[in-house]
């Protein structure tokens, strides 16, 4: 149900400031080493088993302290992170460094009772008991810590299908609550920050400096937009079985920037919808006065589209996405689309610059009946002189996957020489982009988005 | 699941490698400002002056014979050794002496302040006085988990058993 965005190859030819991936991962692992020194400097040496197990502790508590405001950073929109390295790469991040860091959180509660009791002679469980009853906000913390473990179950991938997106949406707020409540333990028991004041100063100026940055691009420009812009629904109509498109209308559409490819984050403020924004990609080049987007019908948010009344307000984030013109390198361009994959590509299809017989559109879908905008594509195909393939159909009924390497270069007539947009599932993404590099092409030729829950 | 084993693996062969480099550095448990030693001049040498801790002073170098009234074997005294710092505190020890062995401990000054320290103190320091009864060198064990503890501790019972002439 929602498109986001990620980028691969050439860089693009917006000048706002992006960050590039590597190097944004190279400043987290820098801030991790920096959390390590740390702990090296505020402590004087380790003897005996249960100090070993205490600073384990100690190292794992300080890691988890710092990953969970890393984390808390990769959502918080920032520009520079959204254009450089994607949103759905960051929700890539995001979600395995959340697991990774729930593992710290628990082996850091662990470690500690179990050195901490070691060291006193105690056994165990007194030692937890102890904890919990005499340490300064040990309980907060361990009410934190069990609510990111409850918000890791029902984020791992077995709970996640069976849960609601919206469920699963509430559920993760509370990690916010795990947040704030875990923070005040770190300063009155933590040895590192009890008699570092530079330290605690550090610790709490990265805490503030992210949530300030979540609190002013998830919360202040939105709202700023949504006064400036005035966006309200304008209509609703069917596509196809379940996928229905809705044109927002508002003022100054323009002073967005929003390019043909990318997508917003849409709150509708209704009684059920205002809570959640959700992701989608614009379905048609933007207008001075409007905004498309199509959608389809997954979620419980997607379904509530349908009955969207005309007048809606509307609140944006965005736009967001590199899957635009910008990225292109090459005249000829072949746009792959996997079902509703196509929204991005559709608004594509009308915009870049091409001369007849440079665009080839390929749209996968599993029934000739789920492809939507058929009519529109055919005529953008006759106005641009562009070809378009539908490719319908299961594997099985197809006898195998219809889009490898061999297949593509077999319908595409000089691929190597094409940039290609792809937007899809997933496994079709991937999928395609091996095919499409054993085919030859370069890595930075090969543009993607993949549609993620 | 491989990258899952990865990580654990990866995780756990760091924090082993830094704690085996950290238990291998000799730092002094004691720190700069310690002097164990009566001599008050490498107390007032130190160079820890961020330390807010009490100066070493040869406190009760008047070793208060407390005549040995009532019940106190004769020629019992009660000496009060140096104040040694550690890197969580001060520690100072007094103890009684008769017939050339301690038969009283106590310790008047130890870290406090946060609950890890009255938790180690809690176990660490009745350890210490009861090793201390009977001894009359400063031998006696540190206590596993109260390494700093039980260093500052021997460091200001050997300046008590100095003061008292044993």
């Amino acid at each position: 149900m929602t498109a986001v965005t990620a980028r691969s190859g050439a860089p693009s030819l917006d000048a706002r400031p992006r960050a590039h991936p590597q190097l944004v991962l190279a400043l987290i692992a820098a801030g991790a080493v920096a959390v390590i020194a740390l702990w090296w400097h505020g402590t004087p040496s380790v003897h005996g088993f249960g100090d070993w197990l205490t600073n384990a502790g100690r190292i794992t508590g300080l890691e988890a302290g710092y990953a969970v405001v890393v984390l808390v950073a990769l959502m918080a929109r920032l520009p520079p992170l959204e254009r450089g390295v994607g949103a759905d790469r960051l929700a890539r991040w995001h979600s395995m460094g959340g697991k990774y860091t729930i593992g710290l959180v628990v082996a850091h509660g662990l470690l500690i009772i179990w050195g901490y009791a070691v060291t006193a002679h105690t056994t165990v469980v007194h030692q937890a008991w102890t904890l919990l009853d005499n340490y300064p906000d040990v309980l907060m913390a361990t009410v934190a810590g069990l609510l990111l473990v409850g918000v890791g179950i029902t984020s791992a991938n077995a709970a996640r299908r069976r849960l609601r997106y919206e469920t699963w949406y509430y559920l993760h707020l509370y990690t916010y609550l795990a947040v704030a409540l875990a923070f005040s333990h770190q300063f009155a028991d933590g040895a590192e920050f009890i008699s570092n004041a530079a330290a605690r100063f550090a610790w709490a100026a990265l805490y503030i400096a992210v949530f300030a940055g979540i609190f002013w691009y998830r919360f202040v420009t939105p709202v700023g937009q949504a006064f400036r812009h005035r966006l309200r629904v304008v209509s609703v109509q069917a596509e196809a079985p379940g996928v229905v498109s809705i044109v927002i209308g508002g003022r100054h559409v323009t002073e967005l920037r929003a390019e043909a490819g990318q997508f917003f984050r849409w709150r509708f403020l209704t009684r059920d919808l205002w809570w959640t924004s959700a992701p989608y990609s614009l379905s048609a080049p933007p207008a001075p006065d409007r905004l498309r987007i199509t959608v389809k019908a997954q979620g419980e948010h997607s379904q509530a589209l349908r009955e969207l009344r005309p007048g809606t307000r509307v609140i944006t984030e965005g736009p967001y996405g590199a899957l635009t013109a910008a990225v292109r390198r090459n005249r000829k361009v072949l746009l792959i689309a996997g079902g509703v994959g196509i929204t991005p590509l559709r608004a594509l299809l009308e915009t870049l610059p091409a001369g007849p017989g440079d665009l080839t559109l390929i749209y996968r879908v599993s029934n000739l009946r789920d492809a939507v905008f058929r009519r529109e594509l055919e005529q953008l195909a006759e106005q641009r002189r562009a070809k378009v393939w539908f490719v319908a159909g299961t594997r099985d009924e197809l006898g195998g996957d219809p889009l490898t390497a061999g297949q593509l270069t077999r319908r595409v007539p000089d691929l190597i020489h094409h940039d290609v947009y792809l937007c899809g599932p997933p496994g079709l993404t991937d999928s395609v982009a091996r095919e499409l590099l054993r085919a030859g092409l370069r890595r930075r030729q090969i543009h993607y988005e993949s549609f993620e829950f | 699941m491989r990258r899952v084993i990865l990580a654990i693996v990866t995780t756990a062969v760091v924090l082993v490698l830094l704690l085996s480099f950290k238990s291998h550095t000799s730092t002094s448990p004691l720190a700069p400002t310690a002097a164990a030693g009566p001599d008050p001049s490498t107390g007032s040498a130190s160079t820890g002056s961020t330390s807010t801790g009490i100066p070493v002073t040869s406190s009760s170098a008047t070793p208060t014979a407390t005549s040995a009234s009532g019940g106190s074997p004769a020629g019992a005294k009660t000496v009060t050794g140096d104040v040694v710092q550690t890197i969580y505190g001060p520690v100072q020890v007094k103890i009684t002496v008769a017939g050339g062995r301690v038969t009283a401990a106590e310790a008047i000054q130890y870290p406090d302040g946060t609950p890890r320290d009255d938790q180690i103190n809690a176990f660490a320091i009745p350890q210490l006085q009861q090793e201390t009864i009977g001894v009359s060198t400063p031998d006696i064990d540190a206590i596993s988990g109260a390494t700093y503890t039980s260093q500052g501790y021997i460091g200001s019972l050997q300046s008590a058993l100095d003061k008292a002439g044993l």
